[in-house]
């Protein structure tokens, strides 16, 4: 069996999306477990009032949980098992993480992600592929 | 002017979901930007918007805090936020009225402006590393409130020239802050959830009617509208709607105003030929805020002891609020507003990049794990998969 454990990261951008069916196709092909990691981006650095964080992370919320109920809906239309972990942190960082310490062997994302700040300063994907502990797959 | 400031918040707003920096921050520097760009001094319309705003800012940071939590912690909140507080407060105020010869109500200005920590900045640090839900987060946010009850104390009160109207001003906010928690229920069942939106008006009516008296009595109506947010705090937190509705009317409509104001009403030329005096007023703020809440923090927050000094190192709103109230009532200059709110904006800056770089919570938590692995450099990589 090529692929034992597949993680897949989403954020609901159009490359996300793209990445997400590839890797549910693969998931179904190889009989792999299948795990979407959802990455809370941060909060609006050096915020002014307590009212635009705590809005921020109520939408953040409210966005992450129908990410994950719409990504564990087109995976039961694909016959395919999935679990949907949804964490805050640095994207880079916990997808990498995330894949090493869950013995995953195969990453699977997009190449870009929503904001300007996802291009500021190289893109995640960039960074994944060269940290990741198992082969990386960058969807277009 | 209008259309152009309009675009300018509407810009700020587009740029601050992109790159995930605070609005205030960037409304702050557009202000900068286009005022001395374009050559343009503060409207009057402006400068009445952003005086009220201020007001609308303070109220609001009162609601914001968990007072329930403040009363369960309140000793080792009270000492690290008075040392927060007075330490920068005596140093700034002295280093600039002996070191750089601003008289003594210059002094004073700036020794409030550069005493405050910044609520939210140190809330969404602590939401971010999840040390919001853990005692020394708890301590933090309650710490940082007495800072600020104190800036607002010492601004309303250092600053009075009593008139016979201040009996009516004291009298009005005593009554205000009683009477508003006890007859809010009633007034917002009759008359709330509407689109016409009664129970913001009320508030608006409030903070106009102690704006006035204040202005009247020759004071400062920013300690009574702290306090009665405070007051009508646990009434928010029970009707989390009404909230979320005043603060998305301030959030569209004022808060852009009052920052942009703060922004355009600073000197780039100034700032440019005072650099020297940007970086001693600087160190006269964070200096004293380590020297005094270091010790503290490692009695009562350990083991996140120089994270949590860092974070009361933090100011934004009301660092800009005392700023502007000194440059609107013609106690500091232009230039001292400048250095003011660029050492402002610096202080919400660099301690929490500094805290959140080399000092994060979850690097004490999982320091063990982190050597099995692969290490990311979080200065150079993007947020790409996350919101």
């Amino acid at each position: 069996m090529p692929f034992r454990k597949i993680l897949v990261a989403i954020d609901g951008s159009e490359a996300s999306d793209h990445a997400f069916a590839k890797a549910v196709e693969l998931a179904a092909l190889t009989h792999a477990k299948l795990t979407a990691l959802a990455v809370e981006g941060p909060l609006p650095a050096y915020a002014a009032t307590v009212g635009e964080v705590e809005e921020v992370k109520r939408e953040k919320d409210a966005f992450f949980r129908g990410l994950a109920a719409a990504a564990r809906a087109r995976a039961e239309e694909a016959g395919v098992e999935i679990a949907v972990d949804v964490q805050p942190g640095h994207p880079a960082e916990l997808i990498t993480r995330v894949a090493h310490e869950g013995d995953y062997d195969l990453i699977v994302l997009g190449h870009r992600g929503h904001f300007v700040r996802d291009r500021l300063l190289g893109s995640t994907a960039d960074r994944v592929a060269e940290h990741a502990s198992c082969p990386v797959m960058i969807v277009r | 002017v209008a259309a152009l400031l309009a675009a300018t918040v509407l810009i700020a707003s587009m740029i601050s979901v992109e790159i995930g920096l605070s609005v205030a921050l960037i409304e702050l520097v557009a202000g900068v930007v286009v005022a001395n760009s374009f050559d343009l001094d503060v409207p009057s319309w402006l400068a009445f918007l952003g005086t009220f705003a201020g007001m609308v800012l303070t109220f609001q940071a009162g609601a914001e805090v968990d007072v329930p939590q403040f009363r369960r912690e309140w000793k080792a909140s009270v000492s690290i936020g008075l040392v927060s507080f007075f330490a920068p407060f005596a140093v700034v105020g002295l280093v600039a009225y002996y070191g750089l010869g601003w008289d003594r109500r210059e002094a004073e200005i700036a020794g409030l402006a550069l005493s405050t920590t910044s609520l939210a900045v140190v809330y969404a640090v602590l939401v971010e590393t999840g040390l919001n839900r853990e005692l020394v987060g708890k301590r933090l946010m309650s710490a940082t409130f007495v800072t600020d009850i104190a800036t607002v104390a010492g601004l309303t009160v250092l600053f009075v020239k009593p008139t016979i109207w201040i009996v009516p001003f004291v009298v009005v906010s005593v009554a205000l802050i009683v009477a508003l928690p006890k007859g809010s229920p009633w007034f917002f069942r009759r008359y709330g959830n509407r689109v016409i939106e009664p129970e913001i008006k009320l508030v608006f009516a409030v903070l106009f009617v102690l704006m006035w008296l204040g202005d009247r009595a020759h004071s400062q109506a920013v300690l009574p509208a702290f306090v009665l947010g405070l007051v009508m705090s646990g009434h928010y937190l029970a009707h989390r709607t009404e909230q979320e509705r005043l603060r998305v009317v301030a959030f569209a409509f004022l808060t852009p105003f009052f920052f942009l104001k703060g922004g355009m009403s600073v000197s780039a030329g100034a700032l440019w030929a005072n650099l020297g005096v940007l970086a001693i007023l600087f160190a006269a703020k964070m200096l004293p805020k380590f020297g005094g809440v270091y010790p503290l923090a490692r009695r009562y927050t350990a083991p996140h002891a120089t994270f949590t000094t860092l974070l009361m190192s933090t100011g934004l709103t009301f660092g800009t609020i005392t700023s502007l109230y000194g440059l609107n009532a013609g106690i500091i200059d232009r230039t001292q507003f400048s250095l003011l709110i660029a050492v402002v904006v610096l202080s919400a800056i660099v301690p929490t990049a500094i805290a959140q770089r080399y000092f994060d919570p979850r690097d004490v938590h999982v320091a063990a794990d982190r050597h099995a692995v692969p290490a990311v450099s979080t200065a150079s990589a993007p947020e790409g998969a996350g919101r």
